[in-house]
């Protein structure tokens, strides 16, 4: 008899089980698929069978529901987001027929358009079942509003400190994000904050955008006032329970949505895959499901856009099988309804650097209109959208897969210098800006630290109770953009206030309402309407070439005959 | 009328502020020229004169119909009507359109005054079909 016994994982794993069990993937969260609440990715048994039936020009049942079975996204979506003129003809296509022109460049952009907008919530979600990622890619690829993909940055500050999201906001400008998003700790602050990534922009590069995420009233009023330049926490929801829940109605955020461009200012809804799991209320449908009646929503509500692909609520698709595929469909069809998708690529979804960079080609490959929304171009612990999936430290891996690839994700490596002539030249026009509002004054320390600082920990920290009674001041005294443009120059800032004015002046002309408007290097909009996605397969569409491709062949190190030392 | 209403704006002409700046007026009449940076210092520009104007969105609705985006047509047919309403009046209207916010009279209400005083009947038929589906769905305020 043998002396050894059976191995029994009980008593002794083996070395190598125990380096898996480092890994940093196993720190994520998994569970299994649980339809009943709504944690399955794109196929739950209860989500609804593909139906369409009009009357008298309106459709009169959906997905197997009639008017009066209607909950009150089925009715808006019905009435507002459905050619009914074309939609029984649509919903006739075959869902792998209708994949097919998705996938097939030799479909154009807007043949599938016209399909699409006859196609109900169950009949989208079926078209996405039959595709895998690549076939997803393929689509996005050709389905992206505008030609050319963007990208947008988070710039926040775990102290709320002013001056740190003027200075990142400038640096990420130059660095090529087009849109740079904020938010706070202490919601108090948001004049202050909102006001330092104003400025910060600027200096960075004129006509970058710039938002600040609030509780919607607060977020339209810092609009109103000129304090910021779009807006995107417009949540909607996918069921009728949580859309309440989120204290609003298809029918309000629709008003909303024209009240912002009535000020001429660019606006997108935020939506995304396992809010409503999280909310407690999914009825049971699956994630994906769910999300497209959040997309159909928007497209009713004549918005322009839509920021989705999970956003807030990652760690759900995450954690269950085929949630980061359900994540990129999401993306998909709301390009393939025409809108602009900022799509994702934002919080902290997992602890693992290939799980992260996986989850991030999804987007990256085919190019979205703004590929994160956003990169955290502050370090995570100064992310107060609770991380982001890409941070400041991430730069130089970016721009490298920009470089192996010669894909374009939106960025370029900047020199020491001029990144440090920015981060300057922002926290001084802030100094002076605060000097001219009558603002708690800016030191030169603090000019100084921000300049070299990475993050909050290198900063002096600011008196918060004298920063709230300034930001206190700025909202009782009605303090507005042009305000602003004023201290600028006042300042000795005069480039930075005439940057400012031609930002604030683009709400006269509306060209930034349009499908996934963002201001081009010459001061003038480039949207959906006069630079729309012409790809049309190999050869065709938008690839990164002459100088743009040279800018993205730059890294921090390079060999070559003129430098072999590197 | 504007040049554009009689159908002779095209998505050629976008971005109108490049394209087409003399079809461009601030509500009090300026052009796009007019809004200097010296006339911001002297205050002749005032946070009054950054806005649009219903001719403009009426334009840029014409631009979102000719891409095949009707939905955004009528937002931004919708928000010519808004351009009327004060910023202080659209948050109240906003808020009273929440859920749970607002009896079906006082929806009416407010539908009959965008009507009304505001010249904003495709924005009053909103109002009035959100009072219909708020009913019917239970988003109304409760009684007590």
């Amino acid at each position: 008899m043998s002396a050894l016994r059976a191995p029994d994982p009980q008593t002794k794993t083996s070395k190598r089980t125990e380096a898996l069990e480092a890994r940093p993937v196993n720190l994520d969260g998994f569970v299994d698929e649980w339809p009943e609440v709504g944690l399955v990715a794109m196929d739950s048994p209860n989500d609804p069978t593909p139906s369409i039936r009009v009357q008298d020009g309106r459709v009169v049942e959906m997905d197997g529901r009639t008017r009066e079975q209607f909950d009150f996204l089925d009715q808006f979506i019905a009435d507002t987001a459905i050619d009914a003129t074309t939609a029984e003809r649509s919903m006739a296509i075959d869902a792998v027929e209708i994949a097919h022109m998705l996938v097939d460049p030799r479909t154009p952009r807007v043949d599938v358009l016209r399909v699409v907008r006859g196609l109900t919530p169950a009949k989208i979600l079926a078209v996405m079942k039959t595709m895998n990622v690549v076939e997803m890619m393929m689509a996005m690829q050709k389905m992206r509003a505008r030609r050319t993909p963007s990208n947008q940055a988070h710039c926040t500050s775990a102290r709320d400190n002013p001056l740190q999201v003027a200075a990142d906001a400038a640096e990420g400008a130059l660095r090529g994000f087009d849109e740079v998003e904020t938010t706070l700790g202490i919601v108090r602050y948001a004049p202050l904050v909102a006001l330092g990534l104003q400025v910060g922009a600027q200096v960075g590069r004129g006509g970058v955008l710039t938002q600040c995420a609030l509780e919607e009233a607060t977020e339209l009023r810092l609009g109103l006032r000129g304090l910021t330049t779009y807006a995107e926490t417009i949540s909607i929801y996918g069921t009728e329970r949580v859309f309440k829940d989120g204290d609003d109605t298809p029918w309000s955020k629709a008003f909303l949505a024209s009240a912002y461009a009535s000020r001429g200012i660019k606006m997108r809804f935020t939506s995304g895959t396992g809010s409503e799991v999280q909310m407690g209320s999914a009825e049971g449908k699956s994630m994906l499901y769910l999300e497209i009646r959040c997309i159909l929503m928007a497209k009713g509500a004549g918005v322009q856009g839509l920021q989705n692909g999970s956003i807030s609520c990652i760690g759900v698709p995450g954690a269950v099988p085929a949630g980061i595929r359900a994540v990129l469909a999401e993306n998909l069809v709301a390009s393939m309804v025409d809108l602009e998708c900022a799509s994702g690529n934002d919080q902290t979804f997992s602890h693992s650097d290939m799980r992260r960079t996986a989850r991030l080609l999804m987007q990256f490959l085919p190019g979205t209109d703004l590929i994160c929304s956003g990169y955290s171009a502050c370090p995570n612990y100064d992310n107060m959208f609770a991380g982001s999936n890409v941070d400041c430290e991430d730069y130089d891996d970016w721009n490298t897969i920009q470089r192996d690839l010669q894909v374009d994700g939106g960025l370029r490596h900047v020199d020491e210098r001029e990144i440090l002539a920015v981060r300057d030249k922002a926290a001084r026009a802030m100094q002076a800006v605060f000097e001219q509002l009558g603002l708690p004054a800016i030191t030169d320390a603090e000019v100084e630290a921000v300049t070299y600082a990475h993050g909050s920990n290198d900063l002096p920290p600011r008196d918060v109770l004298e920063d709230l009674k300034g930001a206190q001041m700025m909202m009782d005294e009605g303090i507005t953009g042009l305000d602003v443009v004023r201290a600028l120059e006042a300042g000795g800032f005069r480039d930075v206030a005439e940057s400012l004015l031609a930002l604030l002046r683009q709400r006269i002309g509306g060209d930034l309402l349009h499908t996934a408007a963002i201001v081009g290097h010459d001061g003038e909009a480039v949207s959906a309407v006069n630079a729309p996605n012409d790809y049309a397969g190999p050869g065709s569409g938008y690839r990164p070439e002459g100088a743009r491709w040279e800018e993205m062949k730059r890294l921090r190190h390079t060999v070559s005959p003129s430098n072999p030392e590197a | 009328m504007s040049p554009g209403s009689n159908g002779t704006i095209t998505a050629a002409d976008y971005p109108l502020s490049g394209r087409r700046p003399e079809l461009l007026r601030t509500p009090s009449g300026k052009t796009l020229d007019d809004i200097t940076l010296e006339a911001v210092l002297d205050k002749t520009v005032t946070d009054d004169d950054l806005r649009i104007t219903p001719e403009t969105l009426e334009l840029q609705a014409q631009i979102a119909e000719q891409t095949e985006r009707p939905q955004m047509a009528e937002n931004l047919r919708r928000a010519g009507e808004l351009t009327r309403v004060p910023d202080e009046r659209l948050l109240e209207i906003y808020n009273s359109l929440r859920p749970g916010a607002s009896s079906k009279e006082e929806l009416l209400k407010i539908a009959e005054e965008l009507e009304g005083q505001f010249q904003a009947p495709v924005n009053a038929a909103l109002v009035r079909e959100a009072a219909d589906v708020y009913e019917r769905r239970d988003c109304l305020a409760a009684d007590d």
